[in-house]
């Protein structure tokens, strides 16, 4: 079956990863920041299985399957930090939260 | 016999660990008996093996071996223990003096505030010394001369409050370990030349090596032996390791370790045997060792330390032995003088212990008076050092004199040096006894004596005595030289008295009538000037003088080895040590600082900042891999 070639795959998934990045920069909302950091891991997981199937491995397949493990407890860790801030009172902002500053 | 060798080795580490494990669980009564009762295992295993080898004739001596402990390219090492006439004799040695000893220290530690430790020490002596003397190759014997030299160190030590045990202590072990150091590097020199330390390889190599190199060997070991024996120049740690209880003077400074040196030269005699020059070199350092020992136990006022350089002066004439050539002789005096010397610091142990503690001779003079058994049993183990026919001592140091008359001009040279020490030895051992014993006991006797253990001791104490005082009178009918020798043919597979020393009849008539005659003369000398007081001890202040300080031997190392490495610890402290080492400590504190606090304005916790640093940081590096690829 022939598919698009990698060179298409590695463009969206360049697409995805720059606009997470672009989220993680630009939003305040840690919720949203979040999400943003799931789609760069989501970019890079793509790209991954992209290079599995072009060089016919399965090394990068596995990889991308434990990123998935780890994006999966990042994220728990993450929303119970985002409860734990919001169960406080405190503004949902992460520019806000800046007290480990030098 | 091989299963009695290997409990004849772990019986007394089994006690030890049993000791340490039981802690302050066991009381300190069934720490001691732990201990005793481990070598007297090990003691029984000692017999197992003898009576075997004796069984399947003394020439089918066995190497057995445990398992491989360290093996590197081509060369390798077992744990392994061998089992041939010279090892079974020195285990039945070991493990049955010391057994005794052991169980004489039941009472004479009785009441000390660390029996336990004391016990666990000194079965782990038992264990190192017998580890020593059954090694199956050269690496696990410089394990045991390594390990003997750390329990002896703890033992001298024991009483570590006292700064003076500590000090001798330090000594005993910084002397010890210079021969472990000069004996490691001769087993470095064989395993380049033969890649094995295994017993046999090594004596077919020491064949084949050039002269110097097995000289060099040779002095190597020799090196070991001297330290471990405390011959000149290396003795004055004996002396000094008198601080530690009396049983360990016994155990470790009369009966067993001091002789390793003689058990290392007999059991290396082929390496020795090609290296003529420094096999008669250890004869003549026994030979010095024996005429220096003799005359500064003369003057000493410590009734340990008298018996103390009596020892000195006893291994003297085993390295004599062992030095030309006669192995059976030398092997034969270390096996008398074990009993002999342990039964001379037992008693002086039972005086001492009934006595305050008091160790000064001229305090403890009449003490016979309040002690009658004791002063007994130790005249016997007096006569037979001094080796009064009938007792022990004859028949064990004469044959060593005669094989040394037979020696060429330099054997009859060491056969007069023997010949005065036979002298000085009467002299020294009964000037001891005339003070100590005999006569109205001193005021400070009468006030100090006390009995809380029996008149005498403990019967803990008294039996090991009496055994020994048995051994002593008549251990030494095993062997009369030339009549009857089994102690000779027994080692003669492993250890056989070279033809130069091979003594003719002639020879032993001459030395067993000269020696025993000039002993005599010696005590009776002692008896008229200590006994009946009838000649005065001649006024001789600058020999005195020489003598109280041993020759100045402890002032010339003081002189070369401390005030040099004093001097220069003390010029690197003032120009290294506090301008550079104690100031820059500062420095670097203070840099730290100062950095610290100039990059603390790149932490933001701006979480944006750190994103954009990270991401920036990671396109830099990718360009620069790019690049650079």
């Amino acid at each position: 079956m022939e598919g698009p070639g990698v060179v298409w795959y590695l463009g969206l998934a360049a697409f995805l990863f720059g606009t997470g990045a672009f989220g993680v920069l630009v939003r305040r909302n840690p919720l949203i920041v979040l999400l943003s950091l799931e789609i760069m891991l989501n970019g890079a997981n793509l790209a991954l299985i992209a290079f599995a199937r072009h060089s016919a491995s399965a090394a990068g397949q596995i990889f991308a399957l434990s990123v998935m493990a780890v994006a999966a407890a990042e994220v728990c860790v993450g929303l119970g930090l985002v409860v734990a801030i919001h169960r406080r009172k405190i503004a949902l902002d992460v520019d806000a939260l800046s007290e480990l500053r030098g | 016999m091989i299963p009695g060798a290997w409990i004849c080795l772990t019986a007394p580490l089994v006690g030890t660990a049993l000791i340490l494990l039981g802690g302050t669980r066991i009381s300190r009564g069934t720490a001691a008996w732990v201990g005793t009762t481990s070598v007297f295992v090990a003691f029984a295993g000692a017999l197992w093996s003898f009576f075997g080898l004796w069984a399947h004739g003394s020439d089918n001596g066995q190497i057995s071996s445990a398992w491989t402990w360290l093996q590197v390219g081509g060369f390798k090492a077992d744990v392994s223990v061998i089992v041939d006439p010279l090892s079974t004799m020195m285990m039945l040695i070991v493990s049955g003096v010391g057994a005794l000893i052991v169980l004489y220290s039941v009472g004479y530690m009785d009441g000390d505030d660390e029996e336990r430790r004391y016990f666990a020490y000194i079965t782990f002596f038992v264990f190192s010394m017998l580890m020593l003397v059954e090694s199956g190759n050269m690496l696990l014997l410089l394990v045991g001369w390594g390990l003997v030299g750390l329990s002896s160190y703890l033992l001298i030590g024991f009483w570590h409050e006292r700064e003076s045990a500590v000090a001798a202590a330090k000594k005993a072990f910084i002397m010890n370990a210079f021969g472990d150091a000069t004996m490691a590097l001769a087993l470095f020199v064989l395993i380049a030349h033969s890649n094995s330390l295994e017993y046999s390889t090594a004596f077919a190599t020491a064949g084949h090596l050039s002269q110097t190199t097995v000289d060099l060997v040779a002095l190597g070991l020799l090196g070991g032996a001297v330290a471990k024996s405390a011959q000149v120049p290396l003795h004055t740690w004996l002396p000094d390791a008198m601080e530690g209880p009396t049983p360990v003077s016994a155990l470790i400074h009369a009966a067993t370790m001091v002789t390793a040196g003689v058990y290392l030269l007999a059991r290396l005699n082929p390496i020795f045997q090609d290296a003529k020059n420094v096999a008669l070199l250890a004869a003549a350092l026994g030979a010095i060792t024996l005429l220096m020992a003799g005359l500064i136990a003369l003057v000493q006022t410590d009734i340990k330390r008298v018996i103390a350089y009596s020892t000195m002066s006893q291994i003297g004439y085993m390295f004599m032995a062992v030095g030309v050539g006669a192995y059976s002789n030398g092997m034969f005096h270390l096996m008398t003088h074990a009993f002999f010397k342990a039964l001379l610091f037992m008693t002086a142990g039972l005086v001492i212990h009934a006595i305050s503690d008091e160790q000064d001779i001229r305090k403890l003079r009449g003490v016979g008076a309040v002690m009658p058994w004791t002063r007994w049993a130790f005249l016997i183990g007096a006569l037979a050092l001094v080796g009064v026919p009938a007792f022990a001592g004859f028949f064990s140091k004469d044959p060593i004199l005669a094989a040394d008359l037979h020696d060429h001009w330099y054997g009859v040279t060491f056969w007069i040096c023997g010949l005065i020490g036979t002298f000085l030895t009467g002299l020294y051992t009964f000037r001891l006894y005339f003070i100590v014993f005999p006569g109205e006991p001193s005021a400070f006797v009468r006030e100090h004596h006390h009995r809380h253990h029996g008149r005498e001791g403990a019967l803990t104490m008294l039996v090991p005595v009496g055994v020994l005082t048995v051994l002593a009178a008549i251990g030494g009918w095993i062997q009369f030289q030339p009549f009857w020798e089994p102690i000779t043919h027994w080692l003669s597979s492993v250890a056989a008295t070279t033809p130069d020393a091979t003594a003719t009849n002639w020879d032993d008539l001459v030395s067993s009538l000269i020696a025993p005659a000039l002993g005599i003369a010696g005590i009776v000398v002692a008896w008229l000037i200590w006994g009946k007081e009838r000649i005065a001890v001649p006024k001789l202040p600058a020999v005195q003088r020489v003598l109280e300080h041993k020759f100045y031997f402890d002032e010339l190392y003081d002189e070369i080895f401390y005030k040099p490495a004093v001097a220069a610890a003390n010029i690197f402290r003032r120009d290294f040590e506090e301008p550079v080492v104690i100031t820059s400590g500062n420095d670097i504190g203070e840099g730290a600082l100062e950095v610290g606090q100039a990059t603390q304005r790149i932490q933001t916790g701006l979480l944006r900042t750190y994103v954009l640093a990270f991401g920036v940081g990671t396109a830099v590096i990718a360009v620069i891999l790019l690049v650079v690829r």
